[in-house]
């Protein structure tokens, strides 16, 4: 086990921290590209997305239409386009709201414990405990459907998740010999907090909101049933896997589509997630 | 770096062993046992306390349906395949007058409990049925119940022309209140097939009755299978685990469209309808509701979205009843039509945007449906495209919490549901129960003098053909308002192996397993 | 320590109280009600007396108020009422699920576990590498996938075409459990896999990693004694968040699998409306959280001793 000890040297790290770099600026490149298309979906599907047309319903992918037609009639290609549209938008909104609140939410109570934890654990054991199906049935009926309102269910319960993680990875951060160093260099609670706990905690919280892209992308396709998120004729990626369900076996483009572009999105912000977690490694840097 | 290696494809190794070691573990048992007994496997979607069949007790809830339908009880009179009544139980009737009936039962029928059914046993189970059960209660109207012999004499409170129908219903299963009821919900009547256990949601095994008075029956044992999942009911009926399948979704019928299986199918009265909101101000407009309904592609939605598993609608009531079908006309689709009835009304597109408008307001319609009915939603996208081309701007809103959307007036204008209109074959219960003032689900507080009239003449009356006559008038009162839009009538279908013969679709959705069931030769 | 458990406990009961109130309120927000939802399915109407008298009969036409304190006060006397729907007492058809969803969770838990565990660090070890994206590309795919596509595909290839599981699960066994537990590792190994591999990354960067290469220590030991283990804490905290939410059953999976479980159970009562299965239902929940979140918090203090516990006097 000689050859183990590859320590790492100043030089091969400078290697690394390039090879970040370049990695970083390809899939935000390729972030942008899908970010292109989200925006653009309207002006770049070859069809409309919502014209029927049903004496060509449940075609298979042929070079008229590139993903096939749906039991409408309508291109699959045109409706991936725009559902990843509502899909992508819609989820990105609801994973920064969760991240962000859970995490601030966890780091506080992880650092300042005491009441402010106890209080805040216990509405988030509620939170998880709820049947969110009760709860966004309570939210569909007071303020009505639309997707605005299932981004808001689904953020009221997702969110203790992040500050569980938030939290405790706060408090293996908080009593390591650095912290308790700048404590006593002085430094006031929320420069600790920024400069040095939410740096040594990002880890695990970016990879969570990474992949929960792909998660709340089918929790929100869920909520439609109820009759919160998209309405028809709004394409929306889960919507569309799960409509298409049972024809799993007899038309199987109408639900591998989607479940491509859903696929291939949520490589892209993981992939740009890992990458951007690298670059603000505060251990890859401080060698730089 | 060799050693690193070594353990990770030890511990793989490892993981895959476990896995494999578990799935030959499995493939060994094989719990099947020939016993040379006939047996036949059901899996049905809707057996099961959400549906309100939690047993097969007659007397609870809709628990008749499961009682009829696999083979248990058998009711004194029963449909003919064109929907007519039939003496089953009953040998003959006699309408001694308006209030009296005298019903004569077939002799040598007995209980699976060995009791004879006879008409003291008949006055019993009816007593019990009508002191526990709220909706028999008020569909008999039963006075008096005298039994002699073989002779049941009924007595009721109002001229019930309709009583015969109401005694066909599933509740109306003649069953041994002597042997009672289980604690599992199993009863005792005279059908081909016996319960012997049940868990309520999951599984109901019967055996075959051995003194069956009309016939023998096909199987040894049957078991009934509660699968809700659609999917999972296709998957069953491929692996061969199940014999047969009762309500596969559309999407998989193409799967069983071979001579390995036989697929029966029959119009029900299931109808898939859109009420119109007379309270809202779009939809007073004649010309308004007179669009909508010739703006809808019925077949279309029929041939192409449900894959032809269904009928296009008419009025109310499918083509199999004397007073269903093309008896009835009302508006076909025609989009021409259609937009020159708007363009006469005053709807016109002035701003270009494909939307018409009349005094400044857009024509923009809020269709509510729920989806807990897989047809309710593609209707509605349907019918969101087909109206748009004609200048109707439809907000779709498909919620599960429709119950409580639909008795707000100001939150929708146009409701789609599906209900079945004839549950006992006769068409008033659908007038009493949507289309009158004091309707139940009279959602969009419709209302028409001359329906109100022939409602009264209808409810008196005992002549069937008169029955039907007046049904037809009535269907087209409301047709002629266009105060519903009658869609479609859902396709039963009961997809089996070809192994089976005997398993036939029946319009009223009751007779499912019967003792012409068998394998085949 | 015994003080801290016994408090964590009594918290129980507050959250309870909130819980199901809560819950109650909001059913009644949600609008409709067991008799009308019943109605729906049979697609029967039937007339308004019924349908008052059968509201009646379940206390339905009592205030939203009353109603509560009747069920709490039933609840404190050890009855949680009957289903409105199958109309079997509460408690025992609730306890009657539990089994089935207790094993699938272990089976779940485990595989996952199985699979995450070594596949995460290998990918850490391999950062970068062709390994180490193969695995990744696999989770993004276990995490684009809706599970009841994976429940199906399963379902075809080992049911129909290599027939080696039955497609109904009949009781509880090694073969019914096989094919749902594999739908929800294969999820959550996609999320864990994930997190591990952060974890580990985290921990192989920091200065006492390399500087136990430094002086010699071989990498092996490095990784088994010291990375791993502080790895865990991040893994623990999404594993037991995991248990809380699979002990609440989860109803594709169950209906997709015929698995007789709590997951199917609560989502029929809270679409039929059925509330007292709903607040039995809710209270498991609000059980399997305080206790599994003081599992947690106890053993973080295992493996980190620099964790204190609330309340503890340093």
């Amino acid at each position: 086990m000689r050859e183990d000890k590859k320590t790492p040297s100043v030089r091969k790290l400078r290697v690394r921290k390039s090879h970040i770099k370049t990695r970083l600026v390809l899939f935000l490149l390729l972030t942008a590209a899908l970010m292109l298309t989200v925006i653009f979906a309207q002006q770049i599907c070859p069809y409309d997305p919502n014209a029927q047309d049903t004496s060509i319903s449940l075609q298979p992918p042929s070079l008229e239409h590139l993903a096939g037609t749906d039991r409408f009639g309508r291109d699959m290609f045109s409706r991936i386009l725009v559902g990843l549209q509502t899909s992508v938008l819609s989820t990105l909104c609801l994973v920064v709201i969760i991240t962000v609140a859970g995490t601030a939410a966890g780091i506080l109570c992880g650092y300042y414990g005491g009441i402010l934890d106890s209080v805040v654990m216990r509405i988030s054991d509620v939170c998880l405990a709820f049947p969110g199906l009760v709860f966004a049935l309570a939210i569909a009926s007071l303020l009505g459907g639309g997707l605005h309102n299932a981004v808001f269910a689904l953020a009221v319960i997702s969110w203790p998740k992040y500050a569980r993680i938030a939290r405790s990875q706060t408090l293996s951060v908080k009593n390591t010999d650095y912290i308790s160093a700048a404590r006593l260099a002085g430094g006031n609670s929320i420069q600790i907090i920024i400069r040095h706990v939410l740096p040594n905690s990002i880890g695990p919280i970016l990879v969570t909101s990474m992949l929960d892209i792909g998660t709340m992308l089918m929790e929100l396709a869920g909520l439609s049933f109820l009759g919160l998120g998209a309405q028809p004729p709004t394409a929306e990626l889960g919507n569309m896997m799960s409509g298409g369900r049972s024809m799993l076996q007899t038309y199987p483009w109408v639900i591998i589509g989607p479940g491509i572009a859903i696929f291939a999105a949520v490589v892209i912000f993981n992939l740009l997630g890992d990458t951007f977690r690298d670059y603000l490694d505060p251990r890859n840097s401080r060698r730089n | 770096m060799r050693k690193w290696k070594k353990f990770w494809a030890l511990l793989l190794t490892a993981c895959l062993g476990t896995g494999l070691l578990a799935g030959c573990g499995a493939g060994e048992e094989s719990p099947e046992e020939d016993t040379g007994k006939k047996t036949f496997v059901l899996g049905d979607t809707t057996f099961n306390p959400e549906n309100e069949e939690p047993d097969v007790n007659p007397h609870n809830t809709y628990s008749g349906w499961a009682c009829i339908r696999y083979g248990i009880g058998e009711t004194l009179f029963r449909y003919s395949d064109t929907m007519e009544i039939q003496p089953w139980l009953a040998k003959s009737y006699e309408n001694v007058d308006e209030l009296t009936w005298k019903i004569t039962l077939q002799d040598n029928i007995k209980f699976s409990s060995g009791r004879t059914m006879d008409a003291e046993a008949v006055k019993e189970c009816l007593e019990h049925l009508v002191e526990v059960h709220d909706r028999a209660r008020g569909d008999l109207m039963i006075d008096t119940i005298t039994a002699e012999g073989q002779t049941v004499t009924i007595t009721t409170t109002e001229p019930k022309p309709t009583l015969l129908n109401y005694l066909s219903d599933p509740y109306g299963c003649i069953i041994d209140m002597e042997a009672g009821v289980t604690e599992d919900g199993i009863v005792a009547g005279t059908g081909p097939y016996i319960a012997q256990s049940l868990v309520s949601g999951q599984e109901l095994k019967l055996v075959k009755n051995p003194d069956y008075w009309n016939g023998e029956p096909g199987y040894d044992e049957i078991t009934v299978r509660t699968i809700s999942d659609g999917d999972t009911l296709t998957m069953a009926l491929q692996s061969g685990e199940i014999d047969a399948a009762y309500g596969m979704p559309y999407a998989s019928y193409p799967l069983f469209e071979n001579e390995e299986y036989t697929i029966s199918s029959c119009a029900t009265s299931r109808t898939f309808f859109a009420h119109m909101n007379f309270e809202s101000p779009v939809i007073q407009d004649p010309a308004v509701r007179r669009a909508i309904a010739m703006g809808i592609d019925k077949e279309g939605f029929v041939e192409t979205l449900l894959d032809g598993n269904g009928y296009p609608a008419a009025g109310a009531f499918p083509e199999n009843f004397s007073f269903g079908g093309g008896s009835v006309t009302t508006e076909t689709y025609d989009p021409e039509g259609a937009e020159k009835v708007l363009e006469d009304a005053g709807w016109t597109d002035s701003d270009g945007d494909g939307i018409r408008e009349k005094d400044g307001q857009d024509l923009e319609i809020r269709w509510l449906t729920y989806p807990s009915r897989q047809e309710l939603p593609l209707l509605a996208e349907a019918a969101q495209a087909t109206l748009k081309e004609i200048g109707i701007q439809v907000e779709i809103n498909s919620t599960a919490d429709h119950n409580s959307i639909r008795v707000d007036h100001d939150a929708w204008d146009v409701y789609a549901s599906a209900m079945v209109t004839a549950p006992t074959g006769d068409p008033e219960y659908f007038f009493t129960t949507h289309c009158l003032d004091d309707s139940a689900v009279n959602n969009g507080n419709y209302h028409s003098d001359r329906l109100e009239e022939l409602e009264k003449e209808l409810a008196g009356e005992f002549d069937t053909q008169r029955r039907s006559e007046l049904a037809v008038q009535m269907q087209q009162t409301i047709l002629d308002d266009n105060a519903f839009v009658f869609c479609s009538h859902l396709q039963m279908s009961m997809i089996s192996k070809s192994t089976v013969t005997g398993l036939e679709a029946h319009p009223c959705d009751f007779y499912e397993i019967t003792a012409d069931l068998a394998p085949a030769a | 320590m015994k003080k801290y458990v016994l408090r964590r406990l009594l918290q129980l009961i507050p959250i309870l109280l909130v819980i199901t109130f809560l819950s109650f309120g909001m059913m009644r927000l949600a609008g409709s009600d067991a008799v009308l939802q019943k109605m729906e399915n049979t697609g029967m109407v039937v007339s308004q007396e019924v349908i008052d008298s059968a509201r009646a009969e379940l206390g339905l036409d009592k205030p939203f108020l009353t109603q509560y304190f009747v069920w709490l006060g039933n609840l404190l006397r050890g009855d949680m009422g009957t289903s409105y729907i199958s109309g079997q007492d509460v408690f025992s058809t609730f306890l009657s699920k539990l089994p089935a969803t207790l094993l699938l969770t272990a089976v779940s838990i485990l595989l996952t576990i199985v699979i995450s565990i070594p596949l995460g660090v290998l990918a850490a070890v391999k950062q970068n590498r062709f390994t180490d994206y193969m695995i990744r590309t696999a989770s993004f795919l276990g995490n684009s996938m809706p599970n009841f596509f994976v429940a199906l595909l399963l379902m075809y290839f080992f049911s129909i075409r290599l027939k080696i599981f039955p497609v109904i699960a009949t009781g509880i066994s090694v073969q019914s459990v096989a094919l749902p537990a594999i739908t929800l590792a294969i999820a959550m190994s996609a999320k864990y896999l994930r997190q591990v591999r952060a974890a580990v990354l985290d921990e192989l960067s920091k200065d006492y990693v390399v500087g136990a290469r430094a002086r010699g220590i071989s990498f092996y030991t490095t990784l088994t004694k010291s990375v791993l283990r502080a790895a865990l804490v991040t893994i623990l905290t999404l594993l037991t968040l995991s248990i809380g939410s699979l002990l609440g059953g989860t109803a594709i999976v169950e209906s997709i699998f015929l698995w007789d479980g709590v997951g199917k159970l609560a989502v029929d009562a809270i679409n039929m409306r059925d509330y007292p299965m709903i607040q039995a239902y809710v209270m498991w929940m609000a059980i399997i959280y305080v206790c599994v979140n003081l599992i947690t918090d106890l053993s973080y203090r295992a493996l980190d001793p620099r964790i204190r516990l609330g309340g503890e006097k340093v």
